[in-house]
C-alpha cells in the first residue's frame, strides 16, 4: 500500500479543509536471547491520521482501515471531533505546499530484506559469539511517510533502516554494542557481537566505587542517550515556551565548553535522513549549541505561532503520539573533536571512570537538565590515563549542562546511535555522537554486578 | 472473525506448525487533552488486524496483517511459519499444558465512555483547566481518555475466547515557575493521570474540578518550598508512590522471562533466580504482594490472558518471602510450576509477553496519620515525579512531586525535589507498616514499556501508604 495514495484517499473522503498523514511499515525483527532467536516479529501496517479543520476548530482521527468504508468512517470521526472542539485562535493553519530537499535514506537492498534475511543476519550476530551468550536483535524495515492536504501540499518519503544490537552477558560480565544505518550493508552483525563480547570479557571481577564526582569518558552510546533525554525538555520549543527546559532564558548564553557544538541535522546522509516533518514542512538543520553558546531550539507550526516573537517552524513536528513534547530534534549531531580514540580520551582524563552504556534514565529536574540513571554493560575505572579494572553498575545523577561545561575532548569519529525502541509506528531516528571526556560526572550510588 | 482466526490456525498447522494461535483485535482509543485553556489534542484512533503466533520445530514465529480477510489471515500464518523456520534455535520450546477454554468476558461498565460526547469531554477538561488558574501556574494540562479493546483468540489446541475490555481515565498536571524554580503537581496520579477498566463513572468519581484548586495551590507553594535535605531518615510514602515502587521493584523482577534473561537486551533481567522461589527473603513480614487479574476495575484484568489461560489470583510475596512469579506457558513449563496466565500483547501487531496483570500490596492496619505518627524525624512523600532503576531491579532512585518534613509524629513544612534511593530487598526489608484497607487505592498505569519491538502495557496496582525505616533520602554527598 502506498502511503501517499492512502493519504490522498483520506483527504478526498474528508472533502473540505483537511490534512492526511499516511504512515506505512514493513519490518522484521529477529530478537534473540541466550544465543537463540526467541521473539521473531514481522509487522505490516499502514496508518492514516486525518486532521479536519472547520474554521479554527480542529479534529483528528486515525485508522488503519484504509478501504473506502474505513476512510469514510475516519472522515466522519475527524469531523465529529472538529465540531466538538472549541475555536482555537492560535491555530496556525495547515502547512502550505512545499518542495522538501531531496535526501538520502532509502536503500533498495535494505527494503528487499525479508524474514529469511533478517533471521540470517541475526544468526550471523549469534554465530560470532564466543563462550559468552548474546542477547539482542537484528531488524530492518521499510517505512513510508506521506502527507497530503487541502492546501495543495503533497509530499512523500520512503525510508529504510537497519540495526543490530547485542548484549553479550553471562554471570558477572556483560558488554554492549550496536550499529544502525539506513543501509543494511553498513551493518556488520558479527562485528557488533565481537565488540560486545570483547567488552563483556573485560568486565569480569567488577569492583565497587565510592560515590562522588569523577572525571569521565562516555562512549557514544552513553552520550547519545543522555542527550536524547536532555533534548525532550531542553532542545524543543515547547520546553522553552513553558519555561521548563534548560535553554529557557539562556539563549545566547554560554552553557557549555567551547568544544561543544550540537545541531539537529535531518538532512545528514550519515544519520537517518528526513525530508519533512509530520506537518509536511521541509526540515531544516538547526544550530542548537555553537561552541558552547546556546543558539536555539527546534520549532513546529504550533509553537512558532504561540511564540509571538517571530519564530517560524523549522520542520520538527513529530508523530501524533509524541505531540505532548512539542517539536523535537530527531536528528541530533554532536560535532566531533580531534581525539583519535577512546584511549586518547582516557589519557586526557587521567583518573576517572569509563562508561559504555546507560540504563533507565529519568529526568529529575528538567529546568536544570538533571538526569539520573544507571551505567550498564561495560563500566571501568580509568587510572593513569588507561582504561583499567571493571566496575559494577553505578547510579549517576548528572546535570547535563554541568557535564558539558568542562570537556577535555571528543573523538574525531561519531557513531549513529539508534534512539527508537520501535514502540508504535516505525519512525527511525537517532543521535550521531562522538565519545566525550569531561571533568564532572556525579556517581550517587552503586548497583549490581554486570551480567545476567 | 472467528472464521479468519480458524483459517489462520489451519494455514499455520498446514505449514508445519505444531502449535498456532490467532488473535484478532479491534481497538479504539479516544483522548482529549487541554492545555492552558485550549484544546491541545483531540484524537480518536482505531486499529484492527490479526496476529498469528506459531511454534514450528520448537521455534517461535509471529507475523501479522492489518487486513481482516482470509488472504490476510493465511498470509500472516505462513509468514510466521517462514520466520520460525528461518530463525530456529537449538532448543525445543514447550508449553505448560492448559485445558482448552471457550468463553466470553466483558468489563463491567455502567456508562459507556464512548457514549459521552467529545463536547462533554472537552467541557470537563476546560472547566478543570479554569479551576487550575493561579498566578504562579505557567502550564495547566487536563486529560481524559477512553479505550475499548475487543479481541478473539483461537488456538490449535481448541481455545476460543472473546473479550471486550473497556477502560477510561483522567488526570491533570499543573506546573508553577518562579525565580527559576519549576515544579509540577498532578492529580490523581502523575504520568497522564489514572485509569480503570470501568465506565465513565470512574472519571466522574475523580471530581477533577473540585480537586483542581488544591493541585494549583500546592504547585504554587512548591516553588517557594525548601529543597528536601539529604540524609538517612524514615520515610512514609503515599499510596501512589507505593504503587510505583511495587511496579518497578516487585512487578518487573518477578516476571519470569526477565529471570530467564529473555528481556536482557532491553528492559533488563532480574536479581531473582528460579531457585529463589519459596525461599528468598524479599522484605519484611509486612510485605504481602498479590498478582490478581480478577480485580474489578484493574487495567490488567481479564478472564483469559493472551494465551487463553484463565485469570487466577496468585500470591507473589507472602510475609516477605518470594512465593510466586509472573509466568507464560513457556516459562511455567521451564520452571516446572504453574501454568502461565500473565501473557499480554500490545494490540494485534505484537507478540504476547509476560506482563504484570494487577499487582497489589495487601493492606495492613491504620491510617496515613498513624504511619506519620510513628515517625520522630522523617519525610512524607507524595505522587511520583521521576523514576529510575537498574537492569536487575536492585538499585533504584525515585523522586516525588511533593514532600513534607515529619517532626515528632506531625507533618511539618513542605519540601520540594525529594528523592530517595535504595536496594530492593534492603528497602522492602525496612518496611514496618502498611496502612489499612480504607487507605488502599487502585492506580492504573498506561505506560509500562517492554519488548523489542516495544510494547506498552496497561496495569493496575492496589496500594496503601507505607512506612520505611532508615532510607537514603536525596543524593549521598
Amino acid at each position: 500500500v502506498n502511503a501517499l495514495e492512502v493519504a490522498r484517499a483520506a483527504l478526498a473522503a474528508a472533502g473540505g479543509e483537511a490534512e492526511a498523514v499516511g504512515h506505512s511499515e514493513r519490518s522484521g525483527l529477529a530478537r534473540f536471547a541466550g544465543s537463540e532467536v526467541h521473539q521473531p516479529t514481522l509487522i505490516e501496517n499502514v496508518v492514516v491520521t486525518l486532521r479536519v479543520v472547520q474554521g479554527n476548530r480542529v479534529g483528528v482521527a486515525t485508522t488503519n482501515k484504509v478501504d473506502e468504508e474505513g476512510l469514510a468512517e475516519l472522515a466522519q470521526r475527524a469531523k465529529d471531533a472538529a465540531e466538538s472542539a472549541p475555536p482555537d485562535e492560535s491555530f496556525p493553519g495547515l502547512a502550505p505546499p512545499a518542495r522538501p530537499s531531496s535526501v538520502e535514506g532509502f536503500d533498495d537492498a535494505t527494503a528487499a530484506l525479508g524474514p529469511d534475511d533478517q533471521a540470517r543476519l541475526a544468526d550471523t550476530a549469534i554465530g560470532a559469539a564466543d563462550e559468552i551468550p548474546v542477547y539482542g536483535f537484528f531488524t530492518s524495515a521499510v517505512s513510508e511517510l506521506a502527507i497530503a492536504s487541502s492546501t495543495g501540499l503533497s509530499v512523500e518519503q520512503r525510508m529504510t533502516d537497519a540495526s543490530a544490537l547485542v548484549v553479550a552477558a553471562a554471570e558477572g560480565c556483560s558488554g554492549y554494542a550496536e550499529q544502525t544505518s539506513w543501509r543494511a550493508s553498513e551493518i556488520d552483525p558479527a562485528a557488533v557481537t565481537r565488540e560486545a563480547s570483547d567488552k563483556a570479557a573485560r568486565t569480569r571481577g567488577a569492583g565497587t566505587l565510592e560515590p562522588g564526582t569523577y572525571r569521565v569518558v562516555l562512549e557514544p552510546y552513553a552520550f547519545a542517550d543522555l542527550l536524547d533525554y536532555f533534548s525532550h525538555d531542553s532542545l524543543g520549543a515547547l520546553g522553552l515556551l513553558e519555561k521548563r527546559g534548560y535553554l529557557s532564558g539562556r539563549i545566547g548564553e554560554r552553557i557549555a565548553d567551547e568544544k561543544i557544538s550540537i545541531r539537529d541535522d535531518p538532512l545528514d546522509p550519515h544519520g537517518l535522513p528526513k525530508a519533512f516533518d509530520f506537518e509536511g514542512t521541509p526540515k531544516q538543520p538547526v544550530v542548537l549549541v555553537e561552541n558552547g553558546v546556546a543558539r536555539g531550539v527546534v520549532w513546529d507550526r504550533t509553537t512558532a505561532a504561540r511564540s509571538h516573537n517571530g519564530a517560524s517552524t523549522t520542520g520538527h513536528a513529530g508523530p501524533v503520539e509524541s505531540r505532548d513534547w512539542g517539536p523535537l530534534p530527531y536528528s541530533l549531531v554532536v560535532e566531533p573533536g580531534d581525539a583519535a580514540s577512546v584511549d586518547d580520551l582516557a589519557e586526557l582524563v587521567g583518573d576517572g571512570i569509563y562508561i559504555t552504556r546507560l540504563h533507565y534514565l529519568g529526568v529529575i529536574d528538567p529546568r536544570e537538565g538533571i538526569v539520573t540513571g544507571m551505567t550498564r554493560d561495560g563500566t571501568f575505572r580509568i587510572r593513569d590515563g588507561k582504561i583499567a579494572e571493571p566496575l559494577i553498575n553505578l547510579r549517576f545523577t548528572v546535570a547535563v549542562p554541568d557535564l558539558l561545561r568542562e570537556v577535555y575532548g571528543l573523538t574525531r569519529t561519531a557513531s549513529l546511535v539508534n534512539s527508537q525502541n520501535f514502540y508504535g509506528d516505525r519512525y527511525p531516528y537517532g543521535v550521531r555522537a562522538p565519545a566525550i571526556a569531561a571533568a564532572r560526572f556525579a556517581i550517587t550510588g552503586v548497583g549490581s554486578s554486570p551480567g545476567i | 472473525v472467528r472464521d479468519l482466526c480458524a483459517a489462520a490456525v489451519a494455514a499455520a498447522t498446514a505449514a508445519g506448525a505444531e502449535y498456532a494461535d490467532a488473535r484478532v483485535v479491534f481497538k479504539r482509543e479516544q483522548l482529549v487533552a487541554t492545555k492552558n485553556g485550549r484544546v491541545d489534542r483531540m484524537t480518536d484512533a482505531e486499529s484492527e488486524g490479526i496476529g498469528v503466533r506459531v511454534l514450528v520445530n520448537g521455534a517461535w514465529g509471529f507475523a501479522c496483517d492489518r487486513r481482516l480477510t482470509e488472504e490476510g489471515a493465511r498470509n500472516a500464518a505462513t509468514r510466521a511459519c517462514t520466520f520460525a523456520r528461518a530463525a530456529g534455535g537449538r532448543h525445543m520450546r514447550s508449553l505448560a499444558p492448559v485445558e482448552a477454554h471457550q468463553g466470553r468476558h466483558e468489563s463491567a461498565v455502567e456508562r459507556d465512555p464512548f457514549a459521552i460526547s467529545l463536547a462533554d469531554k472537552v467541557d470537563l477538561c476546560l472547566r478543570t483547566d479554569a479551576a487550575l488558574e493561579h498566578e504562579d501556574v505557567v502550564v495547566r494540562q487536563v486529560m481524559v481518555r477512553a479505550r475499548r479493546e475487543h479481541k478473539l483468540l483461537l488456538s490449535s489446541e481448541g481455545t476460543e475466547v472473546e473479550q471486550t475490555l473497556t477502560e477510561c481515565g483522567a488526570g491533570m498536571d499543573c506546573a508553577a515557575s518562579r525565580d527559576g524554580v519549576f515544579q509540577l503537581r498532578s492529580y490523581p496520579s502523575a504520568h497522564i493521570g489514572s485509569s480503570q477498566q470501568s465506565g465513565w463513572e470512574y472519571v466522574d468519581g475523580l471530581r477533577l474540578v473540585d480537586e483542581a484548586p488544591r493541585v494549583a495551590e500546592q504547585a504554587a507553594a512548591l516553588v517557594r518550598a525548601d529543597p528536601c535535605p539529604s540524609g538517612i531518615t524514615d520515610v512514609v510514602l503515599d499510596a501512589d508512590q507505593v504503587a510505583l515502587q511495587v511496579h518497578e521493584s516487585v512487578g518487573h523482577p518477578t516476571e519470569l522471562d526477565r529471570v530467564y534473561g529473555t528481556e536482557a537486551s532491553y528492559a533488563g533481567t532480574s536479581f531473582l533466580r528460579p531457585h529463589d522461589l519459596g525461599s528468598l527473603r524479599y522484605g519484611s513480614k509486612h510485605m504481602n504482594i498479590t498478582a490478581d487479574p480478577t480485580t474489578v476495575g484493574g487495567l490488567g484484568s481479564f478472564a483469559f490472558d493472551d494465551e487463553g489461560v484463565p485469570a487466577t489470583r496468585t500470591p507473589v510475596v507472602e510475609e516477605g518471602c518470594l512465593t510466586g512469579f509472573l509466568t507464560s506457558r513457556e516459562t511455567a513449563a521451564r520452571i516446572g510450576a504453574g501454568d502461565g496466565g500473565s501473557m499480554r500483547a500490545d494490540g494485534w501487531n505484537r507478540m504476547p509477553l509476560v506482563r504484570m496483570t494487577n499487582l497489589h500490596i495487601e493492606p495492613g492496619e491504620g491510617t496515613l496519620d498513624d504511619l506519620i505518627g510513628g515517625v520522630d524525624d522523617g519525610v512524607y512523600m507524595e505522587t511520583n515525579r521521576s523514576w529510575s532503576i537498574d537492569d536487575k531491579r536492585l538499585n533504584f532512585q525515585f523522586g516525588t512531586q511533593i514532600a513534607w518534613e515529619i517532626k515528632d509524629g506531625k507533618r511539618g513544612r513542605m519540601l520540594r525535589d525529594a528523592t530517595y534511593t535504595g536496594i530492593t530487598p534492603e528497602f522492602w526489608g525496612s518496611l514496618d507498616a502498611v496502612a489499612g484497607r480504607d487507605a488502599w487505592q487502585l492506580y492504573g498505569l498506561t505506560n509500562c514499556g517492554k519488548g523489542q519491538p516495544g510494547q506498552s502495557a496497561h496495569v493496575s496496582h492496589g496500594a496503601a501508604p507505607a512506612r520505611f525505616r532508615r532510607v537514603q533520602v536525596g543524593v549521598k554527598s
